[in-house]
């Protein structure tokens, strides 16, 4: 009996062995340690043995018993692992061909120039105001210090609706219909971004159309260095803390001081390059403290208080930040462009 | 206005470049827009006499010459230049030049002999060709025999001048002349300039009065008219010192005349006008009106009609000339002149500006005039051009000035304190910084004139207020005074003090007290600021020169630009405000940002368009996008309307992707169109802000395992839905509908009620084709205002569903026309309280059902949201459901 179980053991054992795959291995399981098995035969012929005997052979039988379900379970691990690894070899794929993609949208890079500018103001306390495109002479022009006849309307060729209505060269007339609806001198703090339009060709570096962000700010003792404090925050925010300012007295029938307002060339921070045409500095606003008759023709007391003005082109800080060398492309609207902002 | 250096340098010692001087001219608002250097390249060319030429032993046309360039020993330089003679004095480019032409100049040896630099020719210095004569154009360029040997070539050549050209800006005519540039320079320089001496002879005994009648009838645009008279006028070409002048300031020599005006004018800034006298009939000119169609025969030779109201200098027949702008033919100098009536006057900018626009002459005159010209300067001008005529021995000068000038500008005078300066600027300037730049900017200021109405002003005012707050000490605790004082108090100081409404309150005798104190503390307040001021108050005489200088705030640019921009601090505003935009601008955003994530690129587009684009798009002759507003100057024919719908923007630029083969296009906009309130415009149109957007292209992008399938207009409604449904827009409806450039099967209304939220359709195939598009495009546009209106303006959430629901399939063979939302609203309404959401999910037509028939099959959602739903509610709604869909449709279920 001893004799059988050895050679029964080393039978099963040689069967785990070479068993190829998780099938063949059950059937090895099932042919010597199911219930029908020949190890589970071997136990039931133990009622032949003695008393003395079966307690005997009885745990040489388990102890078999036990050694073959290790191996089985040993086996099984084995060959579940080599199957999986053969079941991932074969479901390889080339993982070089393009992803599946989805249309992707984009905002206008006006836009998004446009946003930045506002998000910096607002959060420096300036609220949005909007006006019409399609203005009076009066907002457009007069109540900004520029009567008829004033050379500086040589500036800003307008179209004309009629003598009277045109569409708007600045943003300014929105500075004045603000102030009018404000009374008793109160603070404003505004930024007045919008289209605005000018009877300029289309070319590289002009459009008929573009975009402009017109600011203003009143209320006691604002000064020039407020002014120039202000546009020095907002430069830094927009182009980059290394960027520095100038200022250069111009003229302005609005503005009194007034200045014309340089970065440090966002490219070579001003050590002279292409773009800025090796000055080291690129034009981006016009700025100045608010001329006392504006204040007074839109009901505001010069006496009392005084404010700062400037303005700035959308298009030219796009151009900037995304290096852009031609206008045009923002009107175009050809979708590869758009595509890559 | 251009100027060379080296005439500002008549005028004042400077010793800094060009390109210095243009720095500070435009960091102190006179801007420098470009600096021309004419001897750019010439810094290594000195003359050089040739003291030998040897023929070159190994060449036959080399020459060997032996220089004298100003040095010790002479310099051997090898040239192939034939004109060479000994004797000659060249230009000699040193070893180590740069030439303009590009060469650049080192030691060398030319078949064995040693050469030290190189003869220049003309060309090789970048003389300008076409000026000079035959024999100079080719060959080394041979100076005058007197020239000085070993001196720089530019100096000789008058190429050692830098040209400034200046961008003036509109409000400093001032700066239009070379004074008024020597004037500032001396500022921002501290240097003492030196200006022309005025001297000459009246040498003529006739007086100009009697010579000739000068008369204003028009002094609202000429107001002041002075002549002088030259006799034994002898025109000739004028001295090479002056035409270098002229030609560095832009301007071509012609004769003495013409030339020493045109002199007088860079110089001073005051444009002046010779007629010859004999041409002149009566001799008598005068400003006055021009008659509408009265000839006009300029000096280009050009006859013109006038328009009437312009001004004219006439003679006693007909206009002599377009004052400011351009003379006449008939009086124009000539060889014959012998007798010249000189002409300094003052005219009305925005005359002169609406003239020379009209008939589209710009001078060098009427461009300064436009600008302003300094009416107290024209008899200084007229004495500039005799004192230059008589040194040029071309003419004798009658006695005196015929001076015409009825109205004589008054004096500007300016109070200001230095405060109110720093105030403005946010600086520290001292009074004594301040008295200093503006005294040598030219304004006058007394130091003794404190302001006296200021002080007594201020005196006046203390005097009453001592009044009042004795009163109201006195009595303090007697309450029914306090009322009575306050009124006074307010009244006498109005504005001051805004706290009268506190003595309102002031009903207990601590308050009263308080309320004194608080008087006494502002009134010392005051006292002090009052004090500083009236320690620095001024007032000021403009200079006559400066037109643009009116009030404090123009004097404070003035401190401001000399000590530099830089020299101010940058503070930020003081005090809070709240940033913020409004529910307009944040509703546009929204929707931008939802549609960008639908895979939509924004465009921003023109607001212009045209009749031709009208008719492309279908809109019909009677539809009130036809009545759009014109614009009077079009930039071209093709563009003359503000724009009546984003459709017109839209399509243009799909119909540009188009043409440039980009096929897949998903587009969208927002801005406003315009409509007019009445045609031809009265009044601002009303503006409305507009959506559209457009599909055309594959549905996917390409790709190798990408659906290739094209967008249909499934796609551009779904775009909507979404849309929508983000800006939590519910309970709409959808209808089929028309659109004047829409396919009229394919075109979809939603709607709320009456209003039209959307409308979405594919394009009708003629307007795709008048755009030249080959393919099918879906576009939608809506109205903003109306969107927003029916946003939700409060966020609601559905909370999640506790017990689970339970789905229904329902699928029914119904007639080929039917509309399947009707159907869906059907179901809706017959679902039962337990109805929870119908979704369509497969539609079929073909060979397995019918042909006049479709199979439509929903899945319904019932659920419960107290309990578990059993599952013979559901049946029993299902039934009810479908016994709907029967009556109303006449639907089978589907087996």
């Amino acid at each position: 009996m001893e004799q059988q179980i050895k050679e029964l053991r080393e039978r099963a054992q040689g069967a785990i062995n070479s068993a190829s795959d998780l099938k063949e291995l059950d059937e090895v399981r099932v042919k010597f340690l199911g219930k029908k098995g020949e190890l589970t035969g071997l136990l039931r012929g133990m009622s032949k043995l003695s008393a003395e005997e079966r307690p005997l052979v009885g745990k040489i039988v388990n102890e078999a018993r036990a050694k073959l379900e290790t191996l089985i379970a040993e086996k099984n691990s084995e060959l579940k692992a080599s199957e999986l690894q053969k079941k991932l070899a074969s479901e390889k794929i080339d993982v070089t061909l393009p992803g599946r993609r989805v249309h992707e949208g984009h905002l206008h890079p006006l836009t998004l120039t446009l946003n930045r500018v506002k998000e910096i103001f607002v959060s420096m306390g300036y609220s949005v105001e909007e006006g019409p495109e399609v203005e009076t002479d009066y907002y457009n022009f007069e109540a900004l210090n520029l009567p008829k006849d004033h050379p500086a309307r040589d500036m800003q060729d307008s179209f004309y609706i009629t003598e009277d209505i045109l569409l708007r060269t600045q943003t300014s007339p929105v500075q004045a219909r603000t102030m009018e609806r404000h009374k008793d001198n109160e603070p404003i703090r505004m930024i007045a971004p919008g289209r605005v339009y000018r009877r300029d060709d289309y070319d590289a570096s002009h459009s008929p159309m573009f975009t402009q962000v017109e600011g203003l700010v009143i209320d006691k003792g604002i000064s020039f260095a407020d002014l120039k404090g202000t546009l020095e925050d907002f430069s830094k925010k927009i182009f980059g803390e290394k960027t520095k300012i100038r200022l250069r007295p111009s003229f302005f029938p609005f503005t009194e001081p007034s200045a014309e307002v340089d970065v440090s060339c966002v490219m070579c921070h001003g050590e002279g390059c292409r773009v800025c045409q090796g000055t080291g500095w690129l034009e981006i606003l016009g700025a100045g403290m608010v001329h006392p008759d504006v204040l007074k023709m839109s009901g505001y007391d010069p006496e009392v208080v005084s404010g700062f003005a400037f303005g700035m082109g959308i298009e030219r800080i796009a151009m900037l930040t995304y290096g852009l060398d031609d206008m045009r492309l923002l009107y175009d609207n050809d979708v590869r462009f758009l595509k890559q902002f | 206005m251009q100027v060379s250096t080296k005439w500002l340098k008549d005028y004042i010692d400077i010793d800094l470049t060009a390109d210095e001087l243009a720095e500070k001219f435009t960091l102190a608002g006179i801007p420098v827009e470009n600096v021309i250097h004419a001897g750019e390249g010439l810094e290594k060319v000195v003359t050089g006499k040739i003291e030998e030429l040897k023929v070159h032993p190994d060449s036959d046309h080399l020459l060997i010459c032996q220089m004298d360039v100003g040095e010790e020993n002479l310099l051997q330089i090898v040239t192939g230049a034939p004109n060479v003679k000994e004797g000659q004095i060249v230009p000699v480019a040193l070893v180590g030049a740069n030439l303009p032409c590009g060469k650049k100049i080192s030691k060398g040896k030319m078949r064995g002999v040693a050469s030290n630099g190189m003869l220049c020719s003309a060309d090789e210095l970048n003389l300008e060709i076409e000026n000079l004569p035959e024999e100079q154009k080719i060959g080394i360029y041979i100076l005058p025999e007197d020239t000085p040997i070993g001196v720089p070539a530019a100096e000789v050549l008058g190429l050692d001048d830098d040209i400034l050209e200046f961008e003036l800006t509109a409000n400093r005519g001032d700066c239009f002349s070379v004074i008024g540039l020597v004037r500032e320079l001396a500022v921002l320089t501290k240097k003492i300039p030196r200006y022309p001496q005025i001297k000459f002879d009246e040498d003529d005994e006739r007086k100009a009065e009697d010579l000739v009648k000068i008369g204003i009838d028009a002094p609202d645009l000429c107001s002041r008219f002075s002549a002088r008279v030259l006799t034994n006028v002898k025109l000739a070409p004028s001295p090479d010192w002056m035409v270098k002048r002229l030609e560095g300031a832009g301007m071509r020599a012609i004769n003495n005349v013409v030339d020493v005006t045109n002199f007088v004018m860079l110089e001073m800034g005051q444009p002046l006008h010779a007629y010859d006298y004999d041409k002149v009939t009566w001799h008598q000119l005068t400003a006055r009106r021009a008659v509408e169609g009265e000839p006009l025969h300029t000096l280009d030779d050009t006859n013109r009609l006038a328009k009437g109201g312009e001004l004219v200098i006439a003679d006693a027949e007909k206009a002599a000339g377009l004052a400011g702008i351009m003379g006449s033919f008939e009086s124009e100098i000539t060889e014959a002149t012998t007798t010249v009536i000189l002409e300094a006057a003052s005219f009305n900018s925005a005359s002169i500006r609406r003239t020379s626009r009209a008939v589209g002459l710009h001078s060098e005159a009427s461009g300064r005039f436009e600008r302003g010209t300094n009416e107290k300067n024209t008899i200084a001008a007229l004495d500039r051009v005799a004192q230059l005529l008589q040194e040029m021995d071309a003419c004798k000068v009658c006695k005196g000035v015929v001076d015409v000038y009825p109205n004589p500008k008054p004096e500007v005078k300016i109070k200001f304190t230095s405060a109110q300066i720093n105030q403005r600027l946010g600086t520290n300037y001292t009074d004594e910084e301040i008295v200093e730049v503006l005294e040598a900017l030219g304004f006058e200021i007394d130091p003794t004139n404190k302001v006296e109405e200021l002080t007594d002003e201020v005196v006046d005012k203390f005097a009453a207020a001592t009044k009042s707050i004795g009163k109201a000490a006195r009595k303090i605790g007697e309450k029914s005074n306090v009322e009575e004082l306050m009124k006074n108090l307010g009244s006498t100081f109005g504005g001051l003090f805004k706290n009268a409404d506190k003595a309102q309150d002031a009903g207990n005798d601590s308050g009263v007290e308080d309320f004194v104190k608080n008087i006494s503390d502002t009134f010392g307040g005051i006292a002090k600021t009052v004090d500083m001021k009236i320690a620095s108050a001024y007032e000021t005489i403009v200079p006559d020169w400066r037109n643009d200088v009116k009030l404090p705030d123009d004097l404070s640019e003035e401190v401001a630009r000399i000590f530099g921009f830089d020299t101010i601090p940058s503070t930020l505003p003081k005090g809070n405000q709240q940033g913020r935009q409004s529910a307009t601008q944040t509703f546009i955003d929204k929707i931008k940002s939802i549609l960008s994530s639908l895979g939509m690129c924004e465009e921003l587009s023109f607001a212009f368009t045209s009749e031709a684009m009208f008719d492309k798009m279908r809109i019909p002759a009677d539809s009130e996008l036809r009545r759009a507003v014109p614009i009077m100057n079009p930039l071209t024919d093709e563009a003359p309307l503000l724009r009546t719908t984003l459709l017109a923007s839209i399509f243009e630029n799909t119909a540009r992707n188009f043409s440039r083969k980009n096929e897949d296009v998903r587009l969208f906009e927002v801005a406003p169109v315009f409509f007019p309130k009445a045609l031809p415009v009265t009044e601002l149109p009303l503006e409305k802000q507009k959506l559209a957007g457009l599909l055309m292209g594959r549905r996917e992008p390409k790709g190798w395992s990408q659906n290739p399938a094209q967008v249909d207009f499934y796609d551009a409604k779904g775009i909507v839905e979404e849309l929508l449904a983000g800006l939590s827009i519910n309970n709409y409806f959808v209808e089929a509908g028309e659109h004047y450039a829409l396919h009229p099967g394919k075109t979809a209304i939603f709607k709320k009620g009456r209003d039209v939220l959307v409308t979405v359709g594919e394009v009708h195939p003629a307007v795709a084709e008048a755009l030249g598009i080959k393919k099918k495009i879906y576009v939608f546009e809506a109205d903003v205002e109306t969107l927003q209106r029916f946003a939700a303006k409060k966020f609601s959430l559905e909370s999640l569903p506790k017990y689970p629901s339970i789905s229904r399939d329902l699928a029914i063979l119904v007639e080929h026309d039917t509309a399947a939302g009707e159907v869906e609203k059907v179901i809706s309404k017959s679902g039962g309280k337990f109805f929870k959401s119908v979704t369509l999910f497969d539609v079929y037509t073909g060979e397995r059902i019918p042909a006049d028939k479709k199979s439509l099959a929903f899945a319904i959602e019932f659920r419960s949201n107290e309990r578990t739903l059993k599952d013979e509610e559901a049946d029993e709604a299902f039934k009810n459901i479908l016994a709907a869909v029967e009556k109303d449709f006449g639907a089978t279920l589907r087996s």
